[in-house]
């Protein structure tokens, strides 16, 4: 059980990356990754984020749309809950930590129109995990995405010093960097 | 009243969505955020107010 759980872990994690392999969460990935610091705070909100939208939507689907036979309306079911859970979780922030909300409230907008919430939400059901597998799959994708915006922040800050040419200035060189990553990561995929 | 079921019930969610943006739209942001920026600039929409160009205190483009 614990080997299974381990093994989820680390695919999710690494081998299936949510960013490198399934190339969800990219506007945030380019958009947030121009520093460690900020690119940490990111990952952080999004762990908390999918972490919780994914045990509420899973007892959502389990305990309200299956007795009521409204499994089709999943969907929107789970879009309407991350908007709702990300404007709570903003608000409970601002009230009762402003130090917290100094280093994550800023993202949290950005969260509610990640695909990758939605993601994680929607392949706890059609994988057909149980709890234990949910919790464990909904903590490894965001790391994952936290662990590939940490490495790719830290690239972007020292190619600010690289005498990169005029035109692939900015998201060209970004996004030849990630494919760079994409293609080392793939090298993982007979770990599992 | 099974059929009515799925209406309510995407009803029911969509208030919980407006409850929840009119309360953290009406919860003062703490002293020191104001002007908290992500500085995003993933994409060139720069009609988003996460756009580094967007002007939060006055709502538009700057």
């Amino acid at each position: 059980m614990l080997g299974n759980l381990f093994s989820l872990f680390l695919t999710a994690c690494i081998i299936d990356n949510i960013i490198l392999s399934k190339f969800f969460g990219m506007c945030p990935f380019l958009g947030v990754s121009k520093k460690v610091s900020s690119a940490v705070g990111m990952g952080l909100a999004v762990i908390f984020v999918i972490v919780g939208a994914s045990i509420l939507t899973y007892g959502l689907y389990y305990l309200v749309l299956v007795p009521l036979e409204l499994e089709y309306m999943d969907l929107i079911t789970f879009i309407l809950v991350i908007a709702a859970f990300v404007q709570f979780v903003e608000m409970f922030i601002k009230k009762n930590s402003p130090s917290l909300y100094k280093s994550l409230g800023i993202y949290l907008p950005l969260i509610t129109t990640n695909c990758a919430v939605l993601y994680v939400a929607q392949q706890n059901i059609a994988n057909g995990y149980n709890f234990a597998e949910m919790l464990v799959y909904s903590v490894a994708v965001p790391a994952g995405f936290t662990l590939t915006l940490c490495i790719m922040a830290t690239i972007r800050e020292r190619l600010e010093f690289a005498n990169t040419p005029e035109s692939y200035k900015g998201n060209p060189i970004t996004l030849v960097v990630a494919a760079l990553m994409a293609i080392a990561f793939t090298g993982l995929a007979g770990l599992v | 009243m099974k059929e009515l079921a799925p209406f309510l019930y995407i009803v029911g969610l969509g208030c919980l969505y407006g409850v929840g943006y009119y309360l953290n739209h009406k919860t003062p942001v703490p002293k020191g955020c104001e002007n908290l920026k992500a500085d995003c600039e993933g994409c060139k929409i720069t009609s988003c107010e996460n756009h580094p160009i967007y002007d939060l205190s006055k709502g538009e483009k700057i």
